[in-house]
């Protein structure tokens, strides 16, 4: 770490973590709702489980790109952040609006949320992904606006590096996109047009540049690869991903109500976006391969090269399999879109966030480079168990919804919804088990900060290393 | 001599920018005269396939190049063209 | 090196075209872009041939022609460009570059001209099959010239104030592969959308 400022992104780097326990556990919560119908039932139905689970995902990735943010543009721009009591009051604010809102989620009914936060005023909640209050909502623009003032004066007045502009235009580009979640026309076709501004946009737009820019910087850090090829690498991967991404948006607006041409525009378009994220991925083994030593962190290296292969899979690969019209006709909305939806939400965002956390993490804690062999060799483990039971939860949900489509959608005689969902319930129990080795990997990861804390530092290790 | 090699080059270029906007008129034509058929629609795509290959061979210098580069313009074109010219053939 | 002219090694051949790699990348995954939806107009024109035939012959193939006779243009210019940047001609590049940007911004006025026309008739995206594929196909193709000539101007600048050299001009070299596929690409798109039939 050569800047003192830097070490602000671990308040949400620790955060983030454990933010992503909650998550997980609502996951595990969800997964036997859909088994055991009644679970927990009046005290969290599924619909608010579900709310918790995706919001706190989508929180602590926001934490874990901010995190991101405050770690790596003081050091791309050589010099401190422009304001890190900022900083530190922002995360504080983010911290609490989030916390009361998963409380109001959690005590009392969605509706009287509602009430309480004053949504009659400016209704924005009942949206998937965007059912905070709009209080919340509010709270969220002002936090972004204080960190892109921050982050923007540190880049402005430092040293301008392709990463640091990437990111700051992806973190911009959040920012503004989201605002399309006051827009709430009543005309459902239109809300759900723009409702897709924010969430297709981001996570196939926006995002993927400041996924681009982590993924570069550790790369630079830990390959010693030269700037100039990877930050060309990353002019293409971003020019690729909004040419592709933008009118990609299309592949939602099939059924909705909006003109035919968008059966051809998303198609199109769509079907090239897995371009941009295997281009990523022959990016990430590249520079690996180019690497110029061999840094001691390698658990952060595996995590990089993990979030290459694995968006590709989650985005690239599940996301072109339903992404064509005439495939998505019968797809649309069943558990191959949740296979889809949690393969490529690990894989990019997922991955990318423990991937930073991982290189900067033992840094801020007062190594040099790395942690411990042990520490990193549970990291490790903790990798493959996370990583693999993602790939399991996919395959099943993917299983049951082969099934769902063909009994439901395709056959000569279509199944109504609940008797299929009986039928492909054994996909339910499997899923819920692959479930439950997440969490072990989750567990072992949070254990790997604890272990080996007083073990000496895997050595660094200069000496170039031939290409592999 | 780098200057001697440059207009080598450059000669063949400018005989293939004439040709190029030859074959242009000579497409329009077609289709100003309203000329019907399978072989002229073959012509035309036929016509367009070679100006793209003269596009990549001259101006984007892919000549000189050998491997995987040096085919990817006439591997595309003859995607392009394999596609285009199955549709058109099949739907007469 | 890569920058070394590939004429300067007639004899043996280069592994890598002209410019750089990363371009060349890029314009792979742009010409795929235009194959799928050259093929995706092909095949729909199977299902509705009275009407794409119907339709095709309201448009301007004279517009059309010039526009290809411009582009052309504007990639002989180009090329004339590379060969004097090899030859450490910068001045005369810039003004080749400059040449190529003129011819970019002719295309771009013909055929703002055809799309007002035909706007001004009530042509749009859903009027049939066949405005949606040629306003589709003509618009992505526009917006790619329009980033040809930025690129090409930025180029011409930067050549003005002596970036460029014998030695080292990859930058004009992809510039220059970029706006050879933006011709190329029209290059199929004239005889398929305004005159196959
Ligand atoms: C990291 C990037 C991506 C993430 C995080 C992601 C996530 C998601 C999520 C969560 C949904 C469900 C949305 C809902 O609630 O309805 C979804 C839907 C969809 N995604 Fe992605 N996606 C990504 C990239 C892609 C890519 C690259 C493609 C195409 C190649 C794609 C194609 C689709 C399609 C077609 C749907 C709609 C499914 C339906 O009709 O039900 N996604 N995505
Ligand atoms: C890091 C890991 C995870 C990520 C990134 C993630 C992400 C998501 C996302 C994006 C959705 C919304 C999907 C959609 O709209 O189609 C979702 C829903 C859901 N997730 Fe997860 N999730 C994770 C882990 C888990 C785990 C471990 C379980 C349970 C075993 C689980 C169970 C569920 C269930 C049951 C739903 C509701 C699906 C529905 O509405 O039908 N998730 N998750
Ligand atoms: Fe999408």
């Amino acid at each position: 770490m050569q800047y003192q400022s830097q070490s602000v992104a671990k308040l949400y780097f620790v955060a983030a973590i454990g933010l992503f326990v909650g998550q997980i556990l609502f996951g595990l919560i969800l997964g036997l709702q859909y088994v055991i119908g009644d679970f927990l039932f009046p005290a969290i139905p599924f619909n608010v489980a579900r709310m918790v689970h995706t919001n706190l995902l989508i929180v602590w990735l926001l934490f874990g790109f901010m995190g991101a943010a405050y770690y790596l543009v003081p050091e791309e721009a050589e010099r401190e952040l422009f304001s890190p009591g900022l900083a530190k009051l922002l995360f504080w604010v983010f911290l609490i609006a989030g916390a009361l809102t998963v409380l109001g989620y959690l005590l009392v009914p969605y509706s009287s949320l509602a009430d309480l936060t004053g949504n009659d005023l400016l209704p924005t909640m009942g949206r998937e992904f965007l059912e905070q209050p709009t209080i919340t909502k509010l709270g969220i623009v002002v936090v972004a606006l204080g960190f892109l003032f921050n982050i923007g004066m540190t880049i402005l007045s430092g040293r301008k590096t392709v990463v640091n502009l990437v990111l700051l235009i992806g973190l911009v580009g959040l920012a503004v996109l989201f605002l399309f979640s006051f827009y709430n026309p009543d005309n459902l076709v239109n809300d759900k047009y723009y409702w897709w501004w924010v969430v297709h946009l981001w996570v196939e737009g926006v995002w993927e540049l400041i996924l681009g820019s982590i993924l570069a910087f550790v790369l630079i850090k830990t390959t010693g690869v030269d700037r100039e090829v990877i930050e060309k690498w990353l002019y293409v991967i971003i020019a690729m991903t909004l040419i592709t991404g933008i009118v990609g948006t299309g592949h939602h607006y099939y059924w909705i109500g909006t003109p035919e041409y968008w059966q051809w525009w998303g198609s199109v378009f769509s079907a090239m976006e897995p371009i941009p994220f295997f281009m990523m991925t022959v990016f990430a083994f590249n520079m690996v391969n180019r690497r110029r030593r061999n840094h001691p962190n390698q658990a952060a290296v595996l995590w990089a090269l993990g979030t290459a292969v694995m968006a590709f899979l989650g985005a690239g690969v599940w996301g072109f399999l339903h992404t064509l019209a005439p495939v998505n006709y019968y797809t649309h909305g069943s558990q191959i879109t949740a296979a889809h939806g949690h393969m490529a939400f690990y894989g990019a965002y997922v991955m990318v966030v423990l991937t930073i956390i991982s290189y900067a993490m033992p840094m801020m804690r007062g190594r040099q480079a790395a942690n411990s062999n042990r520490s990193q060799v549970l990291e490790m483990w903790s990798f493959w168990l996370m990583t693999v039971s993602i790939v399991f939860i996919t395959l099943f949900l993917t299983g049951a919804g082969i099934l769902q489509v063909y009994l439901q959608r395709f056959s000569e005689n279509p199944m109504p919804f609940m008797m299929v969902q009986e039928k492909i319930s054994l996909f339910y129990w499997l899923r819920e088990i692959a479930g439950l080795v997440f969490l072990v990997g989750l567990v072992l990861y949070v254990a790997s900060f604890f272990v080996g804390s007083k073990d000496p530092e895997v050595a660094v290790e200069q000496a170039a290393s031939p290409t592999a | 001599m780098t200057d001697s090699l440059t207009q080598r080059w450059m000669r063949p270029c400018t005989l293939v920018y004439g040709v190029l906007m030859g074959l242009t008129l000579i497409t329009w034509a077609v289709g100003m005269l309203e000329l019907q058929g399978l072989g002229v629609t073959f012509l035309v795509l036929g016509l367009a396939l070679l100006k793209g290959h003269l596009i990549g061979d001259w101006f984007m210098g892919l000549r000189s190049v050998r491997g995987f580069w040096r085919w990817v313009i006439v591997f595309w074109l003859l995607l392009v063209g394999g596609l285009v010219g199955a549709a058109f053939w099949l739907s007469v | 090196m890569r920058q070394l002219n590939p004429l300067e090694r007639q004899g043996e051949a280069l592994r890598y075209p002209p410019g750089d790699l990363a371009v060349w990348i890029f314009i792979l995954a742009e010409l795929s872009v235009f194959a799928i939806f050259f093929a995706a107009y092909a095949f729909t024109r199977m299902q509705h041939v009275a009407l794409f035939d119907q339709y095709q012959a309201t448009l301007d193939r004279t517009s059309a022609l010039y526009n290809t006779l411009a582009l052309i243009t504007a990639s002989y210019f180009v090329v004339r460009a590379v060969a004097a940047i090899r030859e450490n001609r910068a001045a005369q590049s810039r003004n080749w570059l400059w040449a190529g940007v003129g011819m970019g911004l002719l295309f771009l006025v013909i055929k703002g001209a055809e799309y007002a026309h035909h706007f001004a008739e009530g042509v749009r995206l859903s009027t049939n099959t066949f405005y949606m594929f040629y306003l589709s196909l003509t618009f992505f193709h526009f917006m790619h010239v329009i980033l040809g000539i930025i690129v090409l101007a930025v180029l011409a600048v930067r050549t003005g104030q002596g970036h460029y050299d014998a030695a080292s001009h990859t930058d004009i070299e992809s510039g220059a592969s970029y706006w050879h596929m933006v011709d190329l690409v029209w290059l199929i798109l004239f005889p398929l959308v305004y005159v196959m039939h």
